[in-house]
């Protein structure tokens, strides 16, 4: 049995479908992803569960329990938001002490709870500091600590490092993971950053639309999208029509769509023969450099192709230069 | 650089001089009593003993700040709850919300007070009581001035997020507006009653139509001192700056203490 149930979830502002039946099962333990594109309705999913957004139709459980029309307060769920939501009135502790507060905990057990918690996220030596005195990213770990000091069912986190520069955003992801993990803690995080979701997730929904366009583990996301979206927005991956396919390779995909990733294809000077493979030729048009990787964009005919390879790996091509591409069938993603 | 600060330096101390020349002439004025001469001759604190040992001045001060507290204390109750319901549950209310509130700077307080008195004096309901009626009407005088200053200090929170976050802990949203939103914009109401303080001690028109033999304030004093004494009225004029000033310092100070309490849990 699922611990959290979206059932034919609708929800529209004024004549704006948001999400369109949405049906989604989430397993106890788990930290599972929301991501999509901005605007794909994976917050107003959240607050849905979260309960700050009333649902138009469809239901909502968690923990066997109809939580469709509970109020926010009492879902016993935690929550992290986008922007900085600690109360620039009260200390860190006392931001942490405040949902034991409200659950009448008794007060040395909260004190004690709340010290504990906040040595868990780092933030020990911070304790009587104000808000206003801590970096971006101390205030979200703070906020983190507010939201599982109650011990909630869930923890929302609602896009909680995307104010916070890259260096420290890849640190915090690890630590939010250590601690969901340490804890047990069932989780949904939502972003729109997919290197993110990959990193972080037992399991990503990939929202498009109002709707979930695929569920899968980010392995399996990353190297079989099921559909031409989720494709280019996942990875980086060359997406070609059967028409243009036809043109530059000469063969038949017998499908409408056909898309790889820049990093499986072969490239080189001379013609390569390989069973079993596509062969385009083409000219370099740029290449840039990503740090470890090095990038050609390829112009097939007036088709572009990128083709991704390790740096220092094989012999650097400059622009203008001939060059053949290979690309493996087995390893393409028909659509 | 250094011309341009001596220029903004020169232009300061010519809007000090400029504000600082009434009390300081009032002062020096209520401090001699020869003008004949071109130098003031005859120094006497008389006019300020007089003052004290008169308890008819005393009590119109009194009156005064009594009647200052009331109207301040409710009109910041009520625009602090239409500001809360409006921001969240109807925030489509809201212009409207202001556009009522700011009616009031276009009201001349003769026009206010002859308005109420028409309204209210003829049926003998306790609406009808003078000093109900006083308090009525400031509250009406001062509300733009706070209800702008709170506005403002709600735009610099965040408070539908902090709201959502006191909500998703367990709070409900009338505690988590007086626990989490109310000490945050502390100073902006702090800042908005001392206008209002301002201008309730600086209002003769609606006290004097409305309720000038039922509570004769200082301002009514005043205009009385004014009729027979001259040295006496300026004496009265700098007691009313200095308790004005006296009010805004101590308010400002707890404030100051405040702050300082917090840098030194650091």
């Amino acid at each position: 049995m699922s611990y959290i149930k979206f059932e034919n979830l609708y929800k529209s502002f004024g004549s704006n479908d948001v999400l369109k039946d949405i049906s989604l099962e989430i397993e106890q333990g788990q930290l599972v992803t929301l991501l999509g594109p901005s605007g794909c309705g994976k917050s107003t999913l959240l607050r849905c569960l979260a309960g700050l957004e009333t649902v138009t139709s469809g239901k909502v459980y968690l923990d066997g329990k109809d939580i469709t029309n509970v109020d926010p307060k009492n879902r016993g769920i935690g929550m992290v938001f986008q922007q900085y939501s600690l109360f620039p009135n009260m200390t860190v502790l006392q931001n942490v002490k405040f949902g034991l507060n409200m659950k009448k905990v008794d007060k040395a057990v909260a004190d004690t709870k709340s010290r504990e918690i906040l040595q868990v996220v780092g933030l020990a030596d911070k304790l009587n500091h104000y808000p206003s005195q801590l970096s971006g990213g101390q205030q979200q770990r703070a906020a983190l600590a507010r939201a599982i000091v109650t011990e909630p069912k869930v923890l929302l986190l609602d896009e909680p490092l995307s104010a916070i520069d890259a260096l420290l955003r890849h640190s915090l992801q690890v630590e939010i993971r250590r601690i969901q993990r340490d804890l047990g803690i069932t989780a949904i995080f939502v972003t729109h950053d997919q290197e993110e979701a990959m990193v972080m997730s037992d399991m990503i929904h990939l929202m498009y639309n109002g709707q979930i366009e695929q569920s899968a583990k980010p392995i399996d996301l990353y190297t079989k999208p099921c559909s031409p979206f989720v494709a280019s927005f996942i990875g980086h991956y060359n997406l070609l029509s059967a028409a243009d396919m036809k043109k530059i390779s000469g063969d038949d995909i017998g499908c409408d769509s056909l898309a790889f990733r820049p990093e499986i294809i072969e490239i080189s000077r001379t013609p390569v023969e390989k069973e079993n493979a596509f062969h385009m030729k083409g000219k370099i048009s740029v290449s840039l450099p990503h740090g470890n990787i090095l990038r050609y964009a390829v112009m097939c005919d007036d088709i572009q192709v990128d083709v991704d390879v390790l740096f220092g790996e094989s012999e650097l091509f400059d622009s203008g230069d001939e060059v053949y591409l290979t690309v493996s069938k087995p390893e393409c993603v028909y659509l | 650089m250094k011309n341009r600060n001596k220029g903004a330096a020169a232009i300061l101390v010519l809007i000090l001089i400029y504000l600082l020349i009434p009390l300081a002439v009032s002062i020096i004025y209520s401090l001699f009593s020869n003008w004949t001469g071109i130098v003031p001759r005859g120094f006497t604190l008389e006019a300020y003993k007089n003052l004290f040992s008169d308890r008819e001045f005393l009590a119109s001060l009194g009156r005064t700040i009594l009647i200052a507290i009331v109207p301040i204390v409710v009109t910041i109750l009520l625009i602090l709850l239409a500001l809360f319901v409006t921001t969240v549950y109807f925030p489509k209310l809201e212009k409207y919300v202001q556009i009522i509130c700011m009616i009031p700077y276009t009201i001349q307080g003769v026009i206010l007070s002859v308005s109420i008195l028409s309204m209210y004096v003829g049926n003998p309901t306790f609406l009808s009581n003078r000093i109900i009626m006083l308090i009525g009407a400031y509250c009406i005088i001062i509300l733009p001035y706070i209800y702008q200053g709170i506005r403002n200090g709600m735009r610099a929170v965040n408070m539908p997020v902090l709201l959502e976050a006191a909500e998703m802990l367990g709070a409900s949203r009338l505690y988590a507006f007086f626990r989490v939103i109310v000490p945050n914009i502390l100073s902006a109401i702090v800042v908005s009653s001392l206008l209002a303080v301002g201008i309730i001690f600086g209002d003769y028109v609606l006290v004097r139509n409305l309720a000038s033999s039922a509570w004769p304030n200082v301002q009514i004093y005043l205009y009385q001192a004014m009729k027979s004494d001259s040295m006496k009225s300026s004496a009265v004029f700098v007691v009313i700056m200095a308790v004005t000033f006296a009010i805004s310092a101590v308010v400002l100070y707890l404030r100051s203490r405040e702050g300082k309490h917090r840098r030194v849990d650091e």
